[in-house]
């Protein structure tokens, strides 16, 4: 079988590769949390919290949209994205490592934001957004540690 | 093999997430499994379908809600609308001007009823919303009141204490204020929120709007207003009229 350039770059793939699946697994999660939010926004229906009781106030607040499109769909995307990155990263692809981090950097980014906006100005918060933005920084968590093994080698 | 292998994989997960959707979307839009299992249907329905996509169909054993309940339209209208509703509900209020809408093309032949059904704790401000309603209610104007607490949603939702804002309604609708104050918190508005909110639950309702066409639920999707045109069109002509 021909092995192809981009993963013989790889030459101790272990360690990577296992934080790089676990980035692949823990971002399925996201995306599951995501493509719910996703449904239930294109439904129209009011989500029902059961740990917290801000569901429906942060949901229908004006920063659950972005240009008319539900930031729970940008989530999904971007969970998607991150599920994709962090596969191909495992499997040796190179350059996909990077964009990885990059696209992580931005949600981390974003996640702080939209926690920020729950705690301060929508003063209400959503337990599946809450749960998005956990696994944003789980995911933060594992690509800096991909980023500290790589330095170290 | 190790070539294609993450790109089946990261195709295989897209696909399972495209079903996922299609699939909460379905069980989002049917209604829930207690109202699904429940036998029996309304005297209304005269034609319920037995298709497994068919809306489910009022039991007869239902709580009656609160009586009489508040409606627009003659009793003896082809088709019924029931709604149960939060006033603090996005989508409650974004159906309230298609309901509208159909009551104004249909005219006599569409009766539509009001039933209150606060999402607390999730809105915060619900209860009382539903309590001003009732209470405008007793003085006869449930319908303006209804009318502008949802064309006015935004500007209460978010406010700290809506009491204020209700009362300033109720000045602008007319109603004795006095009245009003000592009605609001009356046992009578209370036990009416209470049975709509009975009937509510003996119907498995969970969310708002739930609405019912002649004792069977239409799906939220067709409360886009050429859907349920549709809908109330071909029930008026099922019964001829």
């Amino acid at each position: 079988m021909a092995v192809t350039p981009e993963l013989t770059t790889n030459p101790n793939p272990s360690r990577p590769a296992i934080l790089y699946a676990a980035a692949a697994v823990v971002s399925l999660v996201g995306l599951a949390d995501a493509i719910y939010l996703t449904v239930e926004h294109l439904s129209g229906r009011s989500v029902k919290c059961t740990i917290v009781s801000g569901c429906s106030e942060v949901l229908s607040s004006q920063y659950a949209t972005v240009g008319g499109v539900s930031l729970a769909l940008v989530g999904a995307i971007a969970y998607f994205v991150v599920f994709s990155l962090a596969t191909l990263a495992a499997f040796g692809y190179k350059g996909s490592g990077k964009l990885l981090t990059f696209v992580v950097a931005l949600m981390f980014v974003t996640s702080l934001w939209l926690v920020y906006l729950q705690a301060f100005v929508i003063k209400a918060f959503c337990q599946f957004c809450l749960l998005s933005a956990l696994v944003t920084f789980a995911l933060t968590g594992l690509v800096v540690a991909i980023l500290l093994r790589e330095r170290t080698r | 093999m190790k070539r294609v292998l993450p790109f089946l994989i990261i195709a295989a997960v897209f696909g399972i997430a495209l079903v996922t959707a299609w699939s909460l979307k379905r069980s989002g839009a049917e209604t829930a499994p207690v109202r699904s299992e429940t036998p029996g249907v309304s005297p209304n329905a005269r034609n319920p379908s037995t298709s497994a996509s068919a809306p489910v169909a009022i039991p007869a054993a239902a709580d009656a809600g609160a009586d009489p309940p508040h409606a627009h339209g003659p009793v003896n209208a082809p088709v019924t609308i029931e709604e149960f509703g939060d006033f603090q509900c996005p989508p409650c209020s974004l159906l309230h001007p298609v309901l509208k809408t159909m009551e104004a093309e249909f005219g006599s032949r569409l009766r539509v009823i009001f039933r209150e059904f606060p999402l607390v704790p999730t809105h915060e401000h619900a209860l009382v919303a539903a309590r001003a309603a009732e209470a405008a209610g007793m003085q006869g104007k449930f319908w303006e009141m209804h009318d502008l607490l949802f064309t006015n949603q935004n500007s209460w939702k978010d406010a700290f204490d809506v009491r204020p804002i209700f009362e300033e309604y109720a000045r602008k609708i007319g109603l004795n204020l006095a009245r009003y104050r000592q009605d609001v918190s009356s046992e009578t508005v209370q036990y009416r929120i209470f049975l709509d909110g009975k009937r509510a639950r003996s119907l498995g309702v969970k969310g708002t709007p739930t609405v019912f066409m002649n004792g069977r639920e239409v799906p939220f999707e067709s409360l886009a207003p050429e859907k349920l045109r549709t809908l109330i069109s071909a029930e008026i002509g099922k019964r001829g009229q």
